[in-house]
Parts: structure tokens; C-alpha cells; sequence
């Protein structure tokens, strides 16, 4: 299934590559331009840990973010 | 043969996974005097294994508190016996975990993980729930933290860490182990190890099904674990008990499709999590903290512990009953937390924090869907995926002081066979037991063992006929066969056809030629050659089986639909020596 769910925010990372090195299921690759945010290369292979949230030293200024695929999404009454 | 990209790597002693048994092992193995340890994770140890993301629980016999109710560990033994691994159970690992447990907190506290906290009214400052046994036995506690600090331990007593490195097979000599083979995911480049001793603590095999949001990878537990360990011990001539029960967790999982391990209201949304029906109905009640107030002054009874196994076997059936009460007509069902008070919602999202991938569930639930846990009641949706796990306590046969039957070789944590729901109790525990017995092992031994470099070779060239390949399959298209198969063939209700016929078809994906365009694509090549052994190996002991199990194992023959305890309470070990056929021995349990 196709789909891209990790998105970064180019202003605010910095490409530091934490994300990279930490993910579980090597899900990333660096961006071969220095400094850039990198590249979710294997989307489909997220286990959804958001480990490379939790690990990123710019989280909380929101250099990445996850939208959870619609097929994930949760089941609750609003 | 050419060396050029084979790293030769000597260790003392060698630890294979560096989730938390691995972790300990390193940790306590690098105590001994002037060791060489090193640790080898196919991903990498801040993040990897069950507690990747962090856990919740972990439970323990508290002496400073169980003393006080008067409740033994050979009462707690008892509880967990019958209750919770209902027979399946090896008294000598259980004292292992139970008793060694809270000296292994206290070592994790001097690491730096939290378990005291300034409100809680229980002797210590503990924040302990009841989850496996008739009284509270479980820290509840801020596990998220746990692989960075492990990591950083290991780190400081000079532990070697190799990450993304994933493990192909054992090196034997004489019935001693000698070494190991293992191939970089990120550079295709292959790891010849040469160790005194071993601990294998690789965990466990968690894609052996489709998954019904269409997302395979969004497994329950990692999808990374494929049973790497599984299959190198086979390959290696060991036995591995109870791989035939492939789920214990058959049923409905609450806002299932984000797959939150927090599971139903006696784990980690306890204690103001209920389940309710579309029409208000409690299903399953919620529970109540201990009173911790009057600790001491009620002493614990064999009658609380009948009362307990009532309990339980009403609500071991409660999320498998959904499944029976859907088809029934009887659907939906909901996680409810209405009657939740603020200080609860308060102590059960820091609880979901803690846990595996609740602290994502909770970016999504609160922040992307700006819902909230006491106003949305979640549903119970979807099939969980079946997994092999050590909370079936499949595993490797091993001794008291947990090594197998090749020599200076020790498993721990998941890898271990024995004890349903050690989890990470068995992890932390065996993990440092290990460490310490392989590091005696390696102290005592002067020189490495001459071994035998025919298995490097074999990988080396596997690797190269993956990687030059253009004719193979992706590796996708057969995992995603092996799935089909497994869940056809191997599903909720097995039988000796269906097994048999399942058998036959794996040989299609077991000789189905691989392709892969860079070292991460031959990484998952690996992956499925896993998971083709193990998915041989359960569909093998499904059919050597002949009863149903359904508690707690989800185990049902269509053909042998009765529970037979006389002649199947009994761990059943499969193994194969060298390239003879499979064997099934009974080994007894102590249920």
C-alpha cells in the first residue's frame, strides 16, 4: 500500500541524522545534502514506535511529525 | 576466499540482540575481569527489542511489601502455575525470575530509571498493580527511558556495540560454541565472530501473519524480530518447546488498528478501564487499586487465591469471548474510561505512556484526532496478529543456568522456553544470569577454539547470489506467501490436512530464489529466511499436537478438539540434527 505518513519540517530540522541512526526498521537514509532533513525511504516497513520522535533533539520545536495513515487510524465514538 | 569484506571480530563473550536480556547480559557479562564483551543488534540498542519504545510493568516478588500480606514466593509460584501459565511452567525459572527481580530494580534505580514516586502511599514509594498473581507483584514505572540508559551502561563498562548486523548462524565445535556468523544491514558486509562464549537473546518471530490494516509492518510487538535466534538454534541442533502456539492473545484489541499494547483492563490501563458493550453493558469490569492502607493488617489466604482463579478464567475468556459474543450478534464492545476520576486518567496516560508504542498512540489519539481517553471510549477492532513470543514461552530447552545443550552457549529473555509471561521479568533476570555465567564460562577458557570459517563462506556466498541476482523474487512477495500460507493453513483451527498441505507449500517459499537491490533489501532477505524456518517449525508441532489448548494459548486442532492433559500437558520440543529429519521429544512441565 502506498502512502507516506513521516514528515519533516524543513526549517527545523537540521539533519542531524538521530532519526536515522536510532530507527528500528531502518526506515530512513540520510540526505546525501548536508544539513537536509532525510529521507523516509521505507515507509511501509514503520512499525510506529515514533521512536524517531521520541529520540529527536528538535521535537518539541516539531522537526518531525507523523499522520497516521487513514487504514490506522483508531476506532472510538466521538 | 577474499577477505576484503569479511570484519573478523574476537570476543570473550558475545551477545546476539541487544533488546533487554541482551542488554543485561553485556552489562553484567563486562563485570568480570578484563572481559571482552561484545553486542550485536540487528537495528540499534537505544531502540530496539520489545522495550524499544519503553514498558510499563514488570513484575517481581517484593519482599519489603509481600512479606508484609504474608504472601511467599511459593505462594506467588503457585499463582502463576495455575493462573497464569495454567501448567506450562519450569519452577526453577520461575524462582530465577520472582527471586532475583527486585535486586535487579534496585540496579536499574542505580542506572537511573525511575520506580519511586513521592505519592504513592506503598511502603518504598513503589507504584505496584496487580496484573499476573493474586496480589499487586507489578512496578508500574517510567520504563521508556529503559534502552538509552541500558545502552549507556553497557557503553560505560566498555562493552562493544555492533548495530545493524543481523546474525546467520552458530559456529559449533565438538558440541561447544565457538563463534558466529552475522551480515551488516547497511553495508552487506559480512561479521565472523569468534567468541567463548554466547548468549543469544534475539527474541521473537512477530511477522508470520498478514496484518488487517494492511500494514504488515505494524505488528503488536517489533516487526523487525523475525526469530533470527529460532533458526540459528535449529540450524545448531537445539531443541525449541512450544513454537506450536503461535498466539496467546486471539481477539479484539481496543483502537486495534494503532495496535497499543495496553490490552484490556487488567494491564496497563488499569484501574478505571472497563468494557462495555454498544448498549452500556459491563463486559469486563474495572478494578481497584490495593488497599495499600491496611497492608499488613490482612494476611494473604489460599481462599483469596481461589478467588483470584475465579476472577480470571472469567476474564482470561473476557477478549477472546468478544470474538464468540461479534459472532453472536453481540458487537461492538469499547474500552470505556467515563467513570474515570482526573487523578486516574492522569496515572493511566502516563501508564500508556510508558508502554511499547502507547506514547505514539497518545501523540495520535490526543493530538491528531483531539480525543480524549474519558470521552471516547476506543473500540475493540480488528484480529490481533498471531506472534510467536515468549509469553507462549516458546523458546530454546535450557538448564537451570540457562544454557543449552551446546556448551558455553546461553539464551535469555524471549529466547527461553519455560515460563509464560516472564516478559521482561525474564528478560532483566535471565539477562543478567546469562551475562554472568557465559562471562565465568569465557574467564575460565584461555584460548578461542579453532573454528571452522565453512559457514562464513556459505553466508558470504548467499549473500553475493542475493545481491547479484535478477530473477529473484523481492523479498516481500515471499514473506507475503509465507503470510497467506500461515494464516490458511496455520490459522485460528488447524488440522492434520491443512498442516500437511501447509508443510508442502513452504517448500515453494523455502527454495524461492531472492533478490535484493542494496544491503537493507538483503537485510529482509534474511528476515524471511527466519521466518521460513520458524513458520516450518510451527507448522511441524501444530501437526506433532494432537489436542486443542485454547487457554491460553489459542491453540485449536479441528481434529482434536479436546484438551488432552494426560498425555499433552507437556512441553513439546522440536529439533533436528544436522541434515536428518525433524524430531519431537515430550519434555515434562512442573504444572
Amino acid at each position: 500500500m502506498a502512502f507516506k505518513h513521516i514528515y519533516f519540517n524543513e526549517d527545523i530540522c537540521d539533519g542531524c541524522g538521530k532519526c536515522v541512526e536510532v530507527c528500528m526498521c531502518d526506515a530512513f537514509e540520510r540526505n546525501p545534502q548536508k544539513g537536509k532533513a532525510p529521507i523516509l525511504k521505507y515507509p511501509d516497513e514503520c512499525w510506529f514506535c515514533g521512536c524517531c520522535i521520541t529520540h529527536c533533539p528538535h521535537k518539541d520545536e516539531g522537526a518531525i511529525h507523523i499522520i497516521t495513515p487513514f487504514p490506522m487510524r483508531g476506532s472510538f465514538k466521538r | 576466499m577474499s577477505e576484503s569484506n569479511v570484519n573478523a571480530v574476537e570476543s570473550d563473550v558475545l551477545i546476539i540482540g541487544g533488546g533487554l536480556a541482551g542488554c543485561m547480559a553485556a552489562i553484567k557479562a563486562a563485570e568480570g575481569q578484563g572481559l571482552k564483551v561484545t553486542l550485536v543488534d540487528k537495528s540499534n540498542t537505544v531502540a530496539s527489542g520489545c522495550a524499544a519504545s519503553g514498558i510499563d510493568h514488570v513484575w517481581s516478588y517484593i519482599p519489603p511489601i509481600h512479606e508484609k500480606m504474608g504472601y511467599s514466593m511459593d505462594d506467588m509460584a503457585e499463582d502463576h502455575r495455575q493462573g497464569t501459565a495454567f501448567g506450562f511452567f519450569r519452577k526453577d525459572l520461575f524462582y530465577l525470575a520472582a527471586g532475583s527481580m527486585y535486586d535487579r530494580m534496585l540496579d536499574l534505580e542505580r542506572f537511573g530509571i525511575k520506580f519511586r514516586y513521592d505519592d504513592s502511599p506503598i511502603p518504598g514509594r513503589f507504584r505496584i498493580v496487580e496484573q499476573f498473581h493474586s496480589v499487586p507483584t507489578s512496578f508500574n514505572f517510567d520504563g521508556a527511558p529503559l534502552k538509552p540508559t541500558l545502552t549507556k551502561q553497557a557503553r560505560k563498562r566498555g562493552v562493544t556495540i555492533i548495530n545493524r548486523v543481523q546474525m546467520t548462524d552458530l559456529l559449533t565445535r565438538s558440541g561447544q560454541v565457538c563463534g558466529a556468523v552475522g551480515v551488516g544491514t547497511r553495508n552487506a558486509e559480512i561479521y565472523f565472530f569468534k567468541a567463548k562464549a554466547i548468549v543469544l537473546s534475539s527474541g521473537r518471530s512477530n511477522r508470520l501473519s498478514r496484518n488487517l490494516t494492511g500494514f504488515d509492518f505494524n505488528t503488536r510487538m517489533p516487526s523487525p524480530m523475525t526469530g533470527d535466534g529460532t533458526s540459528m538454534a535449529i540450524r545448531a541442533g537445539l531443541p525449541v518447546v512450544n513454537i506450536e502456539f503461535l498466539s496467546n492473545i486471539l481477539g479484539l484489541g481496543p483502537c486495534g488498528n494503532y495496535n497499543p499494547n495496553y490490552g484490556d483492563p487488567r494491564n496497563t490501563v488499569q484501574p478505571a478501564a472497563r468494557i462495555i458493550d454498544g448498549q452500556g453493558n459491563v463486559i469486563v469490569p474495572r478494578t481497584q487499586f490495593y488497599d495499600w492502607d491496611n497492608l499488613g493488617k490482612k494476611k494473604w489466604t489460599a481462599d483469596m487465591r481461589r478467588q483470584w482463579l475465579e476472577d480470571r478464567k472469567a476474564w482470561r475468556g473476557g477478549r477472546a469471548g468478544l470474538v464468540q459474543r461479534a459472532a453472536a450478534g453481540e458487537g461492538p464492545f469499547y474500552l470505556d474510561f467515563s467513570e474515570a476520576t482526573d487523578a486516574e486518567i492522569e496515572y493511566i496516560e502516563w501508564s500508556i505512556k510508558n508502554e511499547g508504542k502507547g506514547a505514539q498512540f497518545l501523540r495520535y489519539f490526543k493530538g491528531e484526532e483531539q480525543a480524549d481517553l474519558r470521552k471516547n471510549r476506543q473500540e475493540y477492532v480488528g484480529s490481533w496478529p498471531r506472534e510467536i513470543s515468549g509469553t507462549a514461552a516458546k523458546g530454546l530447552w535450557v538448564d537451570k543456568d540457562l544454557e543449552t545443550d551446546i556448551q558455553n552457549l546461553f539464551a535469555a529473555g524471549d529466547e527461553v522456553g519455560g515460563l509464560p509471561w516472564q516478559a521482561s521479568t525474564g528478560a532483566f533476570t535471565q539477562g543478567w544470569h546469562a551475562g554472568e555465567m557465559a562471562a565465568k564460562r569465557a574467564e575460565k577458557q584461555k584460548a578461542f577454539a579453532a573454528v571452522d570459517d565453512e559457514k562464513v563462506k556459505i553466508c558470504k556466498n548467499m549473500c553475493a547470489e542475493i545481491l547479484g541476482s535478477r530473477r529473484g523474487f523481492h523479498w516481500r512477495e515471499v514473506e507475503t506467501g509465507i503470510q497467506n500460507l500461515m494464516d490458511f493453513y496455520c490459522g485460528n483451527i488447524r488440522s492434520e490436512g491443512l498442516l500437511k498441505r501447509g508443510l508442502e507449500r513452504l517448500q515453494d517459499a523455502k527454495t524461492a530464489p531472492l533478490k535484493a537491490e542494496n544491503p537493507h533489501e538483503l537485510g529482509r532477505c534474511l528476515d524471511v529466511k527466519s521466518i521460513v524456518d520458524n513458520a516450518e517449525l510451527v507448522l511441524r508441532s501444530s501437526l506433532e499436537r494432537k489436542e486443542s489448548r485454547p487457554i491460553p494459548f489459542g491453540f485449536r486442532r479441528a481434529d482434536y478438539p479436546e484438551q488432552d492433559d494426560k498425555n499433552w500437558k507437556v512441553f513439546l520440543a522440536i529439533q533436528k540434527a544436522g541434515d536428518g529429519p525433524f524430531k519431537h521429544t515430550k519434555l515434562p512441565t512442573d504444572g
